[in-house]
C-alpha cells in the first residue's frame, strides 16, 4: 500500500553485542515533515540514525524509505541517493581542504567515483548549493578557518549536493553561539522549502526543537517516551 | 672534496638517489600519522622491530630482516585490531609498544642474547644503502605515489571526514588500514636511512610543516613531498660538504623547515 511516509520505522531493535540500545521503536516521518528527536546522552538517538543509514545492523524490525524496504543493506546505493546525512561535529579537524572540495566530495558515488573525475555538472551543482548555504564567497577558503556555524552550513551543503529527499541532522547546533544558531536555522528553513525535504534532527535542546520542527519525539532509554506536535 | 667529487662514489650516488625518492614519497605518509593522530605508532612499530630483531638473533637469522618483517606484520594488524577491539589507534600503539618490548627483553634473557646487538638496528645511515635497498625504496615510493594519485578523492574524504566517507560507500577503514601498512613499511625504511631514533625527520616533520601552510589537499601533497626532498637531500649534501653526521644533519634540516613554517605562518 502506498503511504505518504518518507521514513517508516517498524519495531526497530538495535544492540551493541548483548546490550540492547533501541527497544521496538516505531516512528513514521511524513513526506515534507520536520521531526526533532530529543533525548539524553545514551538514549539511542545516534544509534537510531546509524540504523537508518545502515552503518549499524538492525536486530529486529524493518525500515522503509518512501515505502521501499531498506532494512540491513538492501540497495544501499539507492538509499544514499535518498538520504543526506550531516554527522555530529567533534571539533575542527586538522586537514587542509577547500570549502569547494569539501562540498564537491559529497557527490562521490553519484556521477564520479574511483576512476571517474567530477564532471562540469558536479561542479555546477556544488557552486549552486554553496550559494544556497551562503558560503560561495569563501569557496576557496581552507575549511579550518571557518567558524562553527559556517562549518555546519558546509556539512549541510555536502549532504545537499546529492539532491536527497530526506535530511538527517545530528545535533547541528551544538557548540554554536546564538547568532550562528539563528543563521543555521534560517538556512535549514530555506533549504527545507526550496528542496521539499523531510528532515529528522537529533537535538538536546527542547526550545530549539520547538522553534524549528513540526513534531518532537522524546527518546528515553531506547524507547519512544512521548510525541508532541508543535504548532508553528 | 666538492659535492661533485663525492658523487663519483657509488655510495654517495645511491645515497643521493635514495634521499630524493624517500624524501619525496615516504614523507607523504606523515600526513596519515598527523591526521589520524598516530604519533605512538612510530614507537610501537619500532619496538615491534626490536622484538623481530631479537627473534632473528635467537634463531641465528639476520636481525634487520626479521625486524623489517615484524614491522610489516605489526602494521598490517594495527588498524583491524583497533577496529575489532574498538580502541583508539593510539591506545593500540601503547599496547603494541609495551607488549613487544617486554617480550623482547624476555627473549634476551632466556636466550642469552646481548640486548645491545639489537639496539644497533636503531642506528641506520643513508650512506649504507645497498642497491637492493634502493630497489626496495623505489618500489615503495612508486606504490605510495600511485596510492595517493589513484585514490586522491577517496583519501581526501577519509582524511577530512571518515564517517561521511563510509556513509558514501568508500571502504574507508580498508583504505586507512592500507595506508597504515605502507606507513609501517616506511618506518622500516626510515630506520635504515636515518636510524630509528631520527625517523621523525623523514616521515613526520615535512608533513607537519606542510599541514600548517597548505590550503588544500593538492598543496599539501606537493609541499610535503618538496619539504621531504629538501630535508633528506639538503641534509645529505650539507653533511657531505661540512663533514657533519648525516642522520643528524638530515633531522636538523627537517627541524629548521618546521620552525620556519611556524614562524612564517602563525
Amino acid at each position: 500500500m502506498k503511504t505518504n511516509h518518507a521514513l517508516e520505522l517498524n519495531n526497530i531493535v538495535m544492540a551493541y553485542g548483548k546490550k540492547v540500545i533501541l527497544h521496538n521503536v516505531n516512528l513514521n516521518i511524513e513526506s515534507g515533515e520536520f521531526v526533532s528527536i530529543l533525548g539524553e546522552n545514551g538514549a539511542g538517538k545516534t544509534t537510531l540514525f546509524k540504523g537508518i543509514l545502515q552503518l549499524l545492523p538492525i536486530e529486529k524490525g524493518n525500515i522503509k524509505v518512501f515505502d521501499f524496504d531498506v532494512t540491513n543493506g538492501k540497495d544501499k546505493t539507492w538509499l544514499r541517493s535518498q538520504i543526506g546525512y550531516v554527522p555530529q561535529v567533534h571539533g575542527r579537524g586538522n586537514f587542509p581542504i577547500s570549502v569547494f572540495d569539501a562540498t564537491l566530495l559529497g557527490r562521490w558515488g553519484t556521477s564520479f567515483s574511483y576512476f571517474k573525475n567530477p564532471t562540469k555538472e558536479d561542479r555546477k551543482i556544488t557552486e549552486e548549493i554553496l550559494e544556497v548555504v551562503n558560503l560561495h564567497h569563501i569557496k576557496s577558503e581552507d575549511c579550518r578557518k571557518l567558524s562553527g556555524g559556517q562549518t555546519q552550513r558546509l556539512n549541510i551543503a555536502r549532504a545537499l549536493v546529492r539532491n536527497p529527499r530526506i535530511l538527517l541532522l545530528d545535533e547541528p547546533t551544538t557548540h554554536l553561539d546564538v547568532e550562528s544558531k539563528d543563521n543555521l536555522d534560517k538556512t535549514i528553513r530555506d533549504i527545507r522549502n526550496q528542496y521539499s525535504l523531510s528532515i529528522v534532527m537529533i537535538t538536546h535542546n527542547q526550545s530549539h526543537a520547538e522553534t524549528v520542527s513540526d513534531r518532537i519525539v522524546h527518546l528515553k532509554n531506547g524507547m519512544i517516551y512521548s510525541e508532541i506536535g508543535v504548532k508553528l | 672534496m666538492s659535492i661533485l667529487d663525492f658523487l663519483k662514489f657509488p655510495i654517495f650516488q645511491r645515497a643521493l638517489v635514495g634521499s630524493i625518492i624517500a624524501g619525496g614519497t615516504v614523507s607523504l605518509l606523515g600526513i596519515v600519522i598527523v591526521i589520524f593522530n598516530l604519533t605512538t605508532i612510530r614507537f610501537a612499530l619500532m619496538h615491534f622491530g626490536l622484538l623481530g630483531g631479537a627473534i632473528g638473533l635467537v634463531f641465528g637469522g639476520n636481525p634487520l630482516t626479521f625486524a623489517l618483517v615484524s614491522i610489516a606484520i605489526g602494521s598490517l594488524f594495527f588498524g583491524p585490531l583497533s577496529d575489532k577491539l574498538k580502541l583508539d589507534t593510539g591506545l593500540i600503539g601503547a599496547l603494541f609498544m609495551t607488549g613487544s618490548i617486554a617480550l623482547a627483553f624476555l627473549l634476551f634473557y632466556k636466550a642469552g642474547v646481548p640486548a645491545l646487538d639489537v639496539f644497533s638496528l636503531f642506528t641506520g645511515s643513508i650512506l649504507t644503502l645497498t642497491s637492493n635497498d634502493l630497489v626496495f625504496v623505489s618500489i615503495l615510493g612508486v606504490v605510495i605515489l600511485l596510492t595517493y594519485i589513484i585514490l586522491y578523492k577517496e583519501i581526501q574524504l577519509i582524511f577530512y571526514d571518515i564517517e561521511q566517507a563510509e556513509w558514501l560507500g568508500i571502504p574507508a577503514k580498508r583504505i586507512r588500514n592500507g595506508l597504515l601498512f605502507l606507513t609501517g613499511l616506511s618506518i622500516g625504511v626510515a630506520m635504515k636511512i636515518v636510524g630509528a631514533l631520527l625517523i621523525d625527520s623523514l616521515i613526520l616533520l615535512s608533513a607537519m610543516a606542510a599541514i600548517r601552510i597548505s590550503k588544500n589537499f593538492k598543496q599539501l601533497i606537493i609541499l610535503t613531498s618538496l619539504f621531504g626532498i629538501i630535508t633528506t637531500t639538503g641534509g645529505l649534501l650539507f653533511s657531505m660538504v661540512f663533514d657533519f653526521p648525516t642522520g643528524a644533519t638530515i633531522t636538523l634540516t627537517g627541524v629548521l623547515i618546521l620552525i620556519a613554517s611556524i614562524i612564517f605562518h602563525k
